[in-house]
């Protein structure tokens, strides 16, 4: 009975003809030469198939297949096998079998020498060459067994038209009546199987949180009664609680964070509080209190015209009124001297600068796509763009290196809207760009070394949190690029983007404090990201989507908290006091500094120091 | 909202030449010349109907500057379709094509459908590439082009359109896997259970895509 069920029929052969592609299974025989079959069963399920096998099964295929890939000229080589005619077909071992069910379409090129099929499933399923001539034969006789029409867009591809299986349809049905898994096609199932296999642990968890949420959050749709969502129910929680402890330890212990402490926001800096703060020659008396409470609470509005300056290097902290007028004076001419050259550049010097033409049509498009909601920039003809327009060209002579990139439009605007000078505007913004020049790097170097290293501090804080984007190829954190690039300035209202920016520059409580407000960020919507289990769209789509709903003083708190349980950690790494300017483990800090920043206690840095000693202003 | 396919798209091309203004035209039906330059990447999306069947079409627009190349590549995965912006009144948008193409055709998977787009066809008097280059170094890569303007909307909805129903096209034709989000196809939650591959030409499909909410 066996025999008979077994019993083929061969409808067609073909030798000489060469694997060209298969799936990876194949591999070892792709660019073999063998024969082609179409073969018929009489009692089984896959009635007529596409065999091939190659005519020498024993060729060792490792040293061969390097060969054969480097040579490449198959059908130009005379190769001899021992086998040319067709074996007994009951004996025969089959190699490759595409059964005519499968076949979605399939395709002939190469002058009719090329047979190409396809599934559906994967890009190809795999290619043949005819040595010994053309495939017309085989393709009549395929276009005879299976009912094909010709594709509108290329007439040498045949799409296969499969009568209802009605089996094949009562079976994808009943899986999809289950509907646990959204996505419940057949690989998804094939995938769960091979997570059960690769990660027990997580797959069985992931897999009972879906039962629970199909049991709890479509109770609607489904006939579930109370009795049996109450017996789930009493079932999780009493695992929960008579497991949960003790199975945890086994798994590798995370080494636990110091306790996260609030760290309220203050007030903003007050004009009145800036003026006490100066002696009689216009100096100011205790910078260290001034950056703090500007940390804290950011500058008041109308006193932002002058802080700004300072916090932007362009007047030094310790000047005094004599000593900034003379700067200003002389801050005058040169950058009038710089616009000059710019201005003063001929047509033909112009024609024959490729970089400065090409930065400054990038500059001549950008100013206009800068900003154009605020009134400020608003209009055509705006004077305001014009001014926009010189400081960028400007800081191109300034620094031509760097010229002009980008986002670069996104940070001079806030302060030209605040200053609405140009040369107070230009040189805070040199005071700005200096300190995140690195984002502009023409490669890029500095954009992806903030973004490698906002992923160690996120590993750092919440290892599961990195653990899961690194899953879903998004642990490069590329994300967060926008972010970066114009430190939020299109996540946040233009107040926002101002009260944000004037903490950062404070330079407090230590280097890249803004990482630790993506950290702060991400730490938020961590939930969002996870059970919602986002991919790499779904993940840049969220944060992009962030834009608008950032709860700038919230996240300060959360940053600021984060620091200090960075800081306490007792595991704490080199790698990340490097990037957070923290002293390195066994290194003192040198003599001058302990006297001139904190005689009393020279373990305490100034932040912490002055932190200490400013707890009754803030509060 | 219900959809039978969901096709994933980018936007590329040198800066200035209309990406996001295609796109907002396409999704809005409006243009704004004054809209902020992209930094990263922003997105867009528009239901549209082919075959009587729902899809939705998913649209990565890309900050064009060659400073953001690096992290550009990084959204070409996974795409379906691809539109390569250039400036009919700007000739270096054109001269820089092959460059994009080299690196969309790199970095995305083989079957991506492309779409050649002179873009800013309404600017006649500032025109600096004719139709024919256009046409000829499509010919010559084997894409599909339009000229189109986002001001005046002429030929936005078919440049999208065209673009997916090529998709659709090889979706049929078997040669995209569609089970493989890699390739930038997604079944709409509602079909993939019950409809794992497709009927054949296009046949008995519509009823389901319809029948959703």
């Amino acid at each position: 009975m066996g025999d008979v069920l077994m019993e083929c029929m061969e409808i067609f052969s073909q030798d000489g003809v060469q694997l060209k592609s298969a799936q990876a299974t194949y591999v070892n025989y792709l660019n073999l030469v063998g024969t082609l079959y179409i073969t018929e069963y009489a009692n089984s399920n896959c009635k007529r198939c596409l065999e091939w096998k190659p005519n020498d099964v024993t060729v060792d295929s490792d040293v061969q297949d390097q060969e054969w890939a480097v040579v490449n000229t198959v059908q130009k080589r005379s190769r001899t096998f021992s086998e040319s005619q067709p074996p007994d077909a009951s004996t025969r071992p089959k190699f490759l079998k595409v059964n005519f069910n499968d076949i979605k379409s399939f395709k002939i090129s190469n002058k009719n020498r090329q047979l190409t099929i396809f599934d559906g499933k994967s890009e190809v399923t795999c290619c043949f060459i005819f040595q010994h001539g053309d495939c017309d034969y085989l393709l009549s006789l395929m276009r005879g067994l299976l009912k094909t029409v010709s594709a509108k867009r290329d007439k040498h591809l045949y799409i296969v038209i499969h009568g209802d299986d009605p089996e094949t349809a009562q079976l994808d049905k009943s899986f999809a009546e289950l509907n646990i898994f959204q996505d419940s096609s057949h690989p998804s199932w094939w995938k769960l199987v091979k997570n059960f296999q690769e990660r027990p642990y997580e797959t069985t968890f992931e897999t009972f949180s879906r039962v629970t949420d199909f049991v709890y959050r479509s109770p609607d749709q489904r006939d579930i009664d109370d009795d049996q969502r109450e017996l789930l129910h009493r079932s999780l929680t009493e695992y929960a609680s008579t497991h949960c402890q003790g199975d945890y330890e086994v798994i590798a212990k995370v080494p636990e964070l110091p306790e996260r402490k609030d760290y309220p926001r203050g007030r903003p800096l007050s004009t009145e509080q800036w003026k006490n703060l100066q002696n009689h020659e216009g100096k100011l008396e205790d910078v260290d209190q001034i950056k703090l409470m500007i940390f804290r609470g950011g500058v008041a509005p109308n006193l932002r015209y002058e802080v700004w300056k300072y916090l932007l290097d362009y007047f030094p902290w310790d000047s005094t009124q004599v000593e900034r007028q003379k700067l200003l004076c002389e801050k005058n001419d040169e950058y009038y001297n710089m616009k000059l050259q710019w201005k003063r550049m001929t047509r033909v010097q112009e024609d024959n600068f490729s970089d400065f033409r090409e930065r400054k049509n990038l500059i001549e498009k950008d100013v206009n796509r800068t900003d154009r909601t605020l009134d400020f920039y608003a209009g055509d003809n705006n004077p305001n763009l014009q001014l926009l327009y010189d400081i960028l060209m400007t800081y191109v002579m300034y620094n031509f290196d760097l010229g002009y990139v980008q986002g670069m439009s996104d940070l001079l605007s806030p302060i030209l809207h605040l200053l609405k000078n140009e040369v107070d505007a230009f040189w805070c913004f040199v005071g700005f760009m200096n300190k995140i020049n690195s984002n502009f790097d023409i490669d890029q170097a500095g954009m992806k070394e903030q973004l490698q290293n906002l992923h160690t501090i996120l590993g750092f804080i919440e290892p599961q949190l990195v653990n899961y984007l690194d899953k879903h190829d998004s642990g490069n954190m590329f994300f967060c690029f926008r972010w970066l690039l114009v430190w939020f300035k299109r996540e946040l209202s233009f107040e926002d983007v101002m009260r944000l920016w004037e903490v950062l520059w404070s330079g407090l409580p230590c280097d890249n404090f803004h990482l630790l407000v993506c950290v702060a960020i991400l730490e938020t919507e961590k939930q969002a990201l996870m059970e919602n289990n986002y991919g790499f769209t779904e993940i840049l789509k969220h944060i992009n989507d962030l834009c608008g709903k950032l709860d700038v003083p919230a996240i300060l708190v959360k940053a600021e908290g984060i620091f200090h349980q960075i800081k306490e950690a007792e595991h704490l790494t080199d790698n990340i006091r490097v990037i957070l300017g923290l002293p390195l483990v066994g290194t003192q800090p040198s003599p001058e500094e302990v006297i001139s920043i904190s005689p009393d206690s020279p373990d305490e840095d100034p932040y912490e120091q002055v932190y200490n000693t400013m707890q009754h202003i803030i509060t | 909202m219900s959809y039978a396919y969901l096709f994933k798209y980018i936007i590329i091309g040198d800066t200035g030449v209309g990406k996001s203004c295609l796109l907002l035209q396409f999704t809005d039906k409006r243009f704004q010349p004054v809209h902020d330059l992209t930094i990263g990447v922003e997105f867009g999306a528009r239901m549209i109907t082919i075959d009587g069947k729902q899809i939705k079409l998913q649209i990565w627009d890309t900050a064009g500057q060659e400073a953001f190349r690096s992290i550009t590549r990084s959204y070409y995965r996974g795409a379906a379709g691809a539109l390569l912006v250039y400036d009919i009144t700007r000739r270096e948008t054109f001269n820089h094509l092959t460059t994009w193409l080299d690196d969309a055709r790199q970095h995305s998977n083989s079957n991506m459908v492309i779409m050649l787009i002179g873009n800013k066809s309404d600017l006649e008097s500032r025109r600096e590439v004719k139709k024919e280059e256009g046409e000829a170094f499509a010919r010559e890569h084997g894409l599909v082009f339009m000229e189109t303007s986002a001001k005046t909307a002429a030929n936005v909805e078919e440049a999208f359109i065209n673009t997916a129903k090529e998709i659709y096209e090889k979706i049929q034709e078997g040669v995209f896997d569609i089970n493989n989000e890699a390739n930038g196809i997604k079944i709409g939650p509602q079909h993939s259970p019950t409809n794992p591959s497709l009927p054949g030409a296009g046949g008995a499909g519509g009823s389901q895509g319809s029948s959703c909410c």
